[in-house]
């Protein structure tokens, strides 16, 4: 909600700063933005009462004293002739309609009104429902207009299913279904209860005799229509937070006063309609309790004069809260109101008294795979559940946010597989990959728990000498995966690329079994020891491709092999991403050791030209180069 | 020159691979939570309607419970999680008060921006006992706060909205740019909640507190955009180490 600095400051006693009020409302918990003098207010959903200027000021009360009201109507009202029947009183237990007819209008808006459309650029649309959006900015109750010239029969509000279009206001088509609020004149709807009116009856510019609505109606009647039916109404966000039931007649009283200013009124005509007593919550004054909840000290005066400038009534040993208060049921939600009055940062800290859990010394099965895995250059992935599988178990969502992934995973095989091709696609050759979860499934009307892990392996070994020219296969899957074996059922599976997008050849190996935590803790056999947690800084991941330079030295000084080596493995260059020596092989015919490298090169901003990985390779080479004894054959610098 | 019979080849550097960064912060919180006396316990990420709303004093009326915010399965029957608070509620129908607990795991919103996921993780704790008060609770999250990022992290508490803690808070910290940054929600458990687990709130109060693990994640490692944890990269993956 955004509401003028000028406009609230007008409403209160002292005139704080933009900056005093900005720390205040802060305090009582009311997020905001403020540009220029507009304070935008992120309310959060229980305050209903405060979408509003007279809302907002009443909860600074205590800070900048008594709030001072918009002017009202003071004279008196002829009584309203209306044909009106609520079958639904339950959803709207009180309503009042009020009947205005003015001769002539003068324009153009007093400065407060047009200052609220300027300000806030507001679009106008004509004279009553212009008054009607200042009026619930200034209180916080809708109000609807409907020209009265078209209110000739019984009009009646009902809460039934109905299953019919609606045009709105602005001249939109809404499909209606299900149950819903309206109110209904000769059989057709007129309005979609407190989420917005229909086009039949609107005002216009020409409307000289109105028919306003002010209604309560409960907020779980009128909750998630604005969503359901994509309508983006001020009036539902209200209704659906709860409004004043109480404060009807000073709502029409204003938008008088509002019409007074610019128009001639003719007449004024009021009905008002209440089914049943409001529901009052009265709770006892116990400031022993508040004082527990909150562990201060606080004196019962101190609490009775916070409460009182909050409205709350002190009566008969007892707090009475208002009417416009929908979020105050018990001690809690007072202790809650005279901690926001206080400041929750002055409310002081005082520790309490647990014993720490001493972590257990056997690491669980999970966690023992965990680190096997990683030990064997195997990352974790996350993934997300949702998937398109047809299988007769799945547990389907009925409301996903991709229509082809309306289904829980009961395996994670796709997901690796998914994660393994992502990979290829970047380059990498070597791709080994694990997911633990919980997967479910529906057996028989019961959801079934079971905790899976899924492993995936494609490509090289790894990056070094003697791993670099060999290729994941199932002797080297079976030999990572011996420490499960006799613990856990499992098989070795290899997945066919026939079916996959990729031009790649490597021959993917995949395992998938259940994790039971209740089997014989493999840590006995295998001394892992978890690593400790370390917060390293991130590096932004490049989305441009990378180059890749292979280069074979020949060093003929073997002194030198080390240097050589050490040289290598700490280069530093524009660009370079990586490097490792994928050859290593002494010839001793020769009396000469052969060092194969290569030197991956990225850019953050760029894809890289041959001349950009040239440079780089001019910083990597020329110092290795120039030691005696180190030539890379057939390459002249 | 050396001797090319006792020239040894050059040792094999270990390739090693990763923890999900995202795991390896939710073991750092519990086990910061484990030395401050919470135990950890789990629960299922299919809930009912009742676990995971009812019971936490969200009405049927709360924005949350609508279509559009929470993923409903197998015909309304049950939810995907939108919070690890039903393990708590579990918990304290199992187990009698004093009791200080935390738990952690994947829950679920109908979301899906840059911003904000379908899918991340959360962690909570929650300490039932006598005369537990919001003073208790400021000192725990302080020094929750303190151990995360530092002694000299500034915080600030500010009123805020749950329906399961009452009086409820929404924690800032101040960051190295002197901008606030939300870090946690956290309040006084709602007497409706204990009496809902058939705990006396006239005897028993208690105080609860949520994390988001991506949240800490991006801020720990400075990674700016949350869809990262989730590609599965292993040039993003392999940072961690």
């Amino acid at each position: 909600m955004k509401v003028i600095y000028q406009d609230l400051v007008n409403l209160l006693q002292t005139k704080p700063t933009i900056k005093d009020l900005s720390s205040k409302l802060f305090q009582l918990g009311h997020e905001h933005e403020i540009h220029n003098n507009i304070i935008d207010l992120d309310l959060t959903p229980n305050r209903g009462d405060c979408i509003s200027l007279a809302g907002i000021a009443r909860d600074l009360k205590p800070f900048f004293g008594e709030v001072k009201l918009p002017e009202l109507y003071e004279g008196s009202f002829e009584e309203l002739d209306l044909d009106f029947k609520n079958l639904s009183p339950e959803d709207c237990p009180k309503i009042s309609f009020l009947e205005l007819e003015v001769s002539e209008l003068n324009m153009p808006y007093k400065p407060y009104l047009e200052n609220y459309f300027k300000t806030l650029g507001n679009n106008k649309v004509n004279f009553f429902t212009d008054i009607s959006n200042y009026v619930s900015y200034e209180l916080g109750q809708p109000t609807h207009c409907y020209d009265a010239m078209g209110i000739k029969n019984q009009i009646i509000f009902d809460n039934k299913v109905v299953n019919s279009t609606f045009q709105t206001l602005f001249d939109t088509e809404v499909s209606l279904n299900g149950k819903n609020c309206l109110f209904i004149q000769d059989g057709e709807i007129i309005n979609l209860a407190g989420v917005m009116g229909g086009k039949k009856l609107s005002c216009t510019t020409d409307t000289r005799k109105v028919l306003i609505e002010c209604a309560f109606f409960k907020p779980e009647s009128i909750l998630g229509k604005s969503v359901k039916y994509n309508i983006n109404s001020d009036a539902a966000h209200k209704f659906e937070r709860g409004v004043d039931p109480s404060i009807q007649i000073r709502t029409l009283k204003r938008f008088i006063k509002i019409v007074e200013d610019h128009a001639k009124i003719l007449s004024i005509k009021l009905k008002t309609c209440e089914y049943g007593n409001h529901n009052k919550i009265s709770l006892p004054i116990n400031t022993d309790k508040i004082n527990k909840i909150l562990g201060t000290k606080l004196e019962k005066r101190e609490i009775i004069n916070i409460l009182d400038n909050l409205s709350f009534v002190i009566e008969d040993g007892n707090i009475k809260v208002p009417d416009h208060r929908h979020d105050i049921f018990n001690l809690n939600d007072v202790a809650e109101e005279i901690a926001r009055v206080i400041g929750y940062n002055n409310i002081p800290s005082s520790p309490i008294n647990l014993e720490s859990i001493i972590p257990a010394h056997i690491i669980s099965n999970e966690e023992t795979i965990k680190l096997e895995l990683i030990n064997s250059g195997f990352s974790e992935v996350i993934n997300f559940p949702f998937c398109s599988s047809d299988k007769t178990n799945t547990i389907k969502i009925d409301n996903p946010l991709d229509i082809n992934k309306n289904k829980i995973r009961t395996t994670l095989k796709d997901s690796l597989i998914d994660n393994l091709l992502y990979n290829e696609r970047r380059q990498k050759d070597s791709i080994k990959l694990f997911e633990i979860s919980d997967l479910y499934s529906n057996k028989d009307n019961i959801i079934e728990q079971k905790r899976m892990i899924g492993i995936i392996a494609s490509g090289r070994i790894g990056h070094n000498y003697i791993e670099y020219s060999q290729k994941i296969n199932n002797k080297y899957i079976n030999k990572v995966c011996d420490f499960l074996s006799g613990k856990f059922d499992f098989e070795v599976t290899e997945i066919d690329r026939k079916n996959l997008n990729t031009k790649n050849n490597n021959k993917i190996y995949y395992i998938e079994f259940e994790i039971s935590n209740e089997e014989e803790s493999l840590i006995a056999k295998n001394n892992i020891k978890k690593p400790d947690i370390k917060f390293i800084e991130y590096n932004p991941v490049s989305e441009f491709p990378s180059s890749s330079r292979d280069f074979s030295f020949s060093v003929t000084d073997l002194s030198k092999v080390d240097y050589v080596l050490d040289s290598l493995m700490n280069a530093k260059a524009n660009n370079l991403k990586n490097s490792f020596m994928f050859d290593f092989f002494i010839n001793k015919k020769s009396n000469e050791v052969k060092i194969g490298y290569r030197f991956i090169f990225q850019s953050k901003t760029k894809t890289l030209s041959d001349e950009d990985v040239s440079h780089s390779i001019d910083e990597i080479l020329n110092p290795i180069l120039k030691i005696d004894g180190v030539k890379i054959p057939g390459m002249h610098l | 020159m050396s001797d090319i019979d006792s020239l040894q080849p050059p040792k094999i550097l270990k390739e090693f691979g990763t923890l999900h960064p995202i795991n390896q912060t939710k073991d750092y919180l519990i086990k910061v939570l484990a030395e401050m006396g919470f135990r950890e316990v789990h629960g299922p990420e299919i809930e009912t309607e009742e676990f995971n709303f009812d019971m936490l004093n969200i009405k049927k009326s709360h924005p949350a419970r609508q279509m559009h915010d929470t993923f409903y399965v197998e015909g309304k029957k049950n939810v995907l999680r939108t919070h690890t608070s039903p393990v708590q509620i579990r918990s304290m129908l199992e187990t009698n008060p004093p009791l200080a607990i935390t738990s952690a795991g994947k829950v679920y919103r109908k979301d899906d921006d840059a911003t904000h996921l379908p899918m991340f993780h959360q962690i909570e704790g929650i300490y039932i006992s006598k005369d537990v008060t919001f003073a208790n609770l400021k000192d725990l999250i302080n020094k929750i706060l303190y151990q995360l990022f530092g002694n000299d992290v500034e915080i600030r508490f500010r009123p805020s909205y749950f329906p399961f803690t009452e009086p409820s808070a929404e924690v800032d910290i101040l960051s190295k740019d002197k901008k606030w940054l939300e870090i946690l929600g956290c309040g006084i458990v709602n007497p409706v909640v204990l009496e809902n687990c058939s705990i006396d709130s006239n005897i028993y109060s208690g105080l609860a507190f949520g994390l988001g693990v991506e949240r800490i994640s991006m801020l720990k490692y400075g990674v700016n955009d949350i869809r990262e944890f989730y590609k599965s990269n292993l040039d993003f993956l392999s940072q961690f180490k």
